[in-house]
């Protein structure tokens, strides 16, 4: 508090009236500054008491969340580990394996990265995951082995640590490479492989639950931003000018350019972003498999197909994204980068790029938020995804879970929420330690 | 001419025109070739199926349900020949999703302004519930939030044993209220015709009354006076229709429970599904807006209003004239890619059971050509979003800061 702070440089004077300063100056400022702020004050606190007490008599008496208790592990990995899907086997421990290598690559950005943010994320995460293991429930429907493979993400996240301090796994640029790599082999690891032990094939069809959102969104932005990037550059092309010299009467110059670049890349923004992402989900669906061959694995893998689509509807929000923040750059920037020797592609990588992405963080985190939130739009071909495993399994029984959807609604709700709450927050950061944050500027 | 020697010296393939054009042209037919491609082998696949390609389905009539329509339709179950075409039908469910977006924007538009005003409030309180606002509904996947208000919807008691607040019927089909409905052609066309020019006449007394305050720095009540002379020159419509026609225009329907099952019948319905849509839409891009909304008023410095009010404007008209003008220029361009999104996510109306476009269009397709509906619903889409842009960039020219 300001206010009750003596100025130095009134020595002597009468500190401020006690009504001024303490709680009571704060709750006068701050919440009865006039009738018309009491008035707002009354009114909202007597909401928020009535909605706080229907509200939390709700959650924790009256709603019944044993469905959520009985989905368990489906809402993490759907029917992935159900004997349809992975007869005679035990398949869980693969998603585990997948998670467990996901925490040790963020264990070792956690290494380079040292304290911060970066820290907290992983050790929180860490800490929750391996918390799962204790949840209660009887040995027989949660085995010893899940316990220990969700336990093990903790230890993981050293040995992570250590790999990141005492091996050359220690730049960025090398974890970030090994995370694709991990994308693609956890991927497979998934998938299985026809005839190695253990590793029997899990077809895509059944893969299920929040794994399936994680798996677009992060698919989806790993590749959206450099495609929208491709995009906003092919949009912002001028193609090569021939000039021509005409013998009609005088000789005329004719300037001819044809921008096909620059078209092609205006037609596939503007109708990605002009047509909801649903119909072309359906598209994909219905009418893509047609025109594909038979056989192909786009036609065999509706999943995949969802993942292009979601993929490229992204670009297309991310180009508009990263044109804004091209557009925004004052154009002596690259006209200096030409003027010192760089070559066009060196000044879009060096000069353009960087400044234009960096001022639009923002939109761009907003887009890959927009882009997880979208990936429940899967379940409308069919797939498992979160909200559709709990939504098919309340239907299919009806009778014992008849009204507890709203209950499981809240449940996921709350998942996402934790999950794109803290993307905005990070983004939040990133923009303050870059200083590109505006507010701050002005 | 050394100059020149070294020019020509140049082997094509690192002459930068050579091979720029060579990727315009390589990429224009690569990108021919496979939309081609594509178009051929699916037009190919679906002749395969003896399904009709092509538009001619569109003057056949279609006779599919539609849950829920404002334009009149007519399904006839009875005579299939009698029933509307499958061009009318599309277009009634585009009249759906037109509806929908435009109540859906208004709405979103006024409470989205009144949380983001809300989190500039100096009230603690008002502003840490926007911002809870905010926070939550922006952050949730809008499907989760459908489904939820389904299931609070769905909970409400049945149609036979609905709820009655006045002549207000609130059951799990859907809300029932009285509304104006017409009495005949003559006199409702000419009313609303006579309404609609008194409105025009209304906005005129506003421009005027506004310019003459602006000019004098006197109070001449723009915005009351234009309603005031809308309200007298419509009831003077109203009537002189009456005394004519010798019929009020719209008559008031109740709506009252009918028959054994207690349907509710008479007065306006609007059914579940749409209820549900529209606080769906609502409340998450009022999210979305009341941020947008802060943003543009933060964006105006806070110089401008007090030079404003120590020119001696009231709070009320240095927001008016200083502070809002200023912060539109920066508010409109999100606003309306705002509005662009509710009505492309109007389409998850899909998931609920509304009869949007596109639901209407995926029934379609089971007895007409996939193919030829699908391009048709999404130049449906095309054009709404395109009719957005256009009224959004005709705005955004007229209060573009001149000269830059």
């Amino acid at each position: 508090m300001t206010v009750s702070q003596p100025n130095p440089a009134a020595e002597g004077a009468l500190p401020p009236p006690r009504a001024e300063r303490g709680v009571i100056g704060w709750l006068r400022f701050n919440l009865f500054k006039d009738w018309r702020s009491s008035l707002l004050t009354v009114v909202a606190a007597i909401a928020v008491v009535f909605a706080l007490f229907y509200g939390l008599r709700w959650i924790f008496v009256q709603a019944d969340w044993g469905v959520v208790a009985e989905l368990g592990g489906r809402i993490a990995i759907g029917n992935y580990n159900t004997v349809d899907s992975c007869a005679s086997q035990n398949c869980f421990w693969r998603p585990q394996a997948v998670l467990i290598g996901f925490v040790l690559i963020l264990g070792m950005a956690w290494g380079v990265a040292g304290k911060g943010m970066t820290r907290n994320i992983a050790i929180g995460a860490a800490t929750v995951i391996s918390l799962f293991a204790f949840l209660p429930y009887s040995w027989e429907e949660m085995g010893m082995d899940v316990r220990l493979l969700l336990a093990a993400n903790l230890p993981a996240l050293g040995v992570g640590w250590l790999l990141a301090r005492y091996t050359p796994l220690s730049t960025y640029l090398r974890i970030s490479l090994l995370a694709v790599a991990w994308f693609v082999v956890s991927m497979v690891l998934l998938r299985g492989i026809t005839g190695a032990p253990g590793l029997q094939p899990v077809s895509v069809n059944n893969w299920g639950g929040f794994m399936v959102n994680l798996i677009l969104a992060v698919g989806g932005i790993a590749l959206s931003l450099p495609i929208g990037i491709l995009l906003a550059l092919g949009r912002r092309s001028r193609s090569p000018v021939v000039r021509l010299r005409i013998p009609l009467g005088n000789l005329r110059k004719l300037k001819l350019s044809l921008p096909i670049v620059k078209w092609l890349c205006i037609a596939f923004i503007e109708l990605f972003r002009g047509v909801p992402l649903l119909a072309l989900l359906f598209l994909s669906q219905y009418l893509l498999p047609l025109a594909l061959p038979e056989g192909f694995f786009l036609t065999r893998i509706p999943l995949l197909r969802t993942a292009i689509v979601i993929t490229l509807f992204s670009a297309a929000y991310m180009a508009e994204n990263v044109r804004g923040g091209i557009q925004g750059l004052h154009p002596g920037q690259a006209e200096a980068a030409r003027a010192l020797g760089l070559s066009g592609i060196r000044t879009i990588r060096l000069i353009t790029l960087p400044q234009a992405l960096r001022n639009v963080i923002p939109a761009i985190v907003g887009q890959f938020i927009s882009l997880f939130k979208d990936t429940t739009l899967v379940y409308i071909i069919g797939v498992l995804e979160v909200v559709e495993i709990g939504r098919s399994f309340i239907q299919g029984n009806i009778q014992i879970w008849g009204g507890a959807d709203k209950e499981y609604f809240i449940f996921v709700a709350a998942i996402f929420w934790i999950f794109t709450f803290g993307m905005s927050r990070i983004s939040r950061r990133v923009e303050e330690r870059l200083g590109s944050d505006s507010r701050a500027r002005n | 001419m050394a100059f020149e020697e070294q020019a020509q010296a140049i082997p094509f393939w690192r002459n930068t025109q050579v091979l720029r054009w060579t990727a315009q042209i390589v990429s224009g037919l690569a990108a021919v070739g496979l939309v081609t491609w594509l178009a051929i082998r699916m037009i190919n696949a679906i002749q395969d199926r003896n399904v009709p390609v092509g538009f001619g389905f569109l003057s056949r009539s279609y006779g599919g349900p539609i849950g829920h329509h404002f334009l009149p339709y007519n399904p006839s179950t009875t005579a299939a020949d009698t029933a509307d075409s499958f061009l009318y039908s599309l277009l009634v469910a585009a009249g759906n999703t037109v509806v929908v977006s435009v109540i859906g924007v208004v709405l979103a538009t006024i409470l989205g302004t009144l949380i983001g005003v809300g989190r500039l409030s100096g009230n603690w309180l008002v502003s840490k519930l926007s911002l809870s606002y905010v926070e939550f509904f922006r952050n949730v996947p809008l499907l989760i939030q459908l489904f939820f208000w389904l299931t609070v919807i769905l909970a409400l008691p049945p149609v036979r044993s609905g709820i009655q607040i006045g002549d207000l019927f609130i059951n799990n089909a859907g809300i029932s209220f009285p509304w104006p409905s017409p009495t005949g052609v003559a006199p409702t066309v000419s009313w609303l015709v006579l309404a609609f020019l008194s409105l025009v006449a209304a906005y005129f007394v506003y421009r005027r009354r506004s310019r003459l305050e602006i000019r004098t720095g006197q109070p001449f009540y723009p915005i009351v006076s234009g309603c005031i002379a809308a309200l007298i020159l419509g009831a003077t419509a109203w009537i002189l229709v009456t005394a004519i026609t010798n019929s009020v225009p719209f008559d008031i329907t109740y709506p009252a429970p009918e028959g054994r099952f207690g349907r509710i019948s008479g007065g306006a319905t609007v059914p579940a599904a749409l209820i549900v849509l529209l606080i769906g839409l609502v409340m998450y891009t009022a999210a979305f807006i009341a941020e947008i909304v802060r943003a543009g008023i933060q964006s105006v410095r806070k110089g401008q209003r007090e030079a404003a009010r120590s020119l001696g404007l009231n709070q009320f008209r240095s927001l008016r004239y200083v502070v809002f003008p200023q912060a539109l220029r920066v508010i409109v361009p999100p606003l309306i890619s705002q509005f662009l999104n509710l009505t492309k996510n109007s389409s998850l109306a899909v998931a609920i059971g509304y009869s949007d476009l596109l639901s209407v269009a995926k029934t379609m397709t089971q007895i007409g050509p996939a193919l030829s509906i699908f391009i048709l619903v999404m130049l449906i889409y095309l054009v709404i979003s395109l009719a957005y842009s256009l009224i959004g960039n005709l705005y955004n020219r007229t209060t573009a800061i001149k000269g830059r």
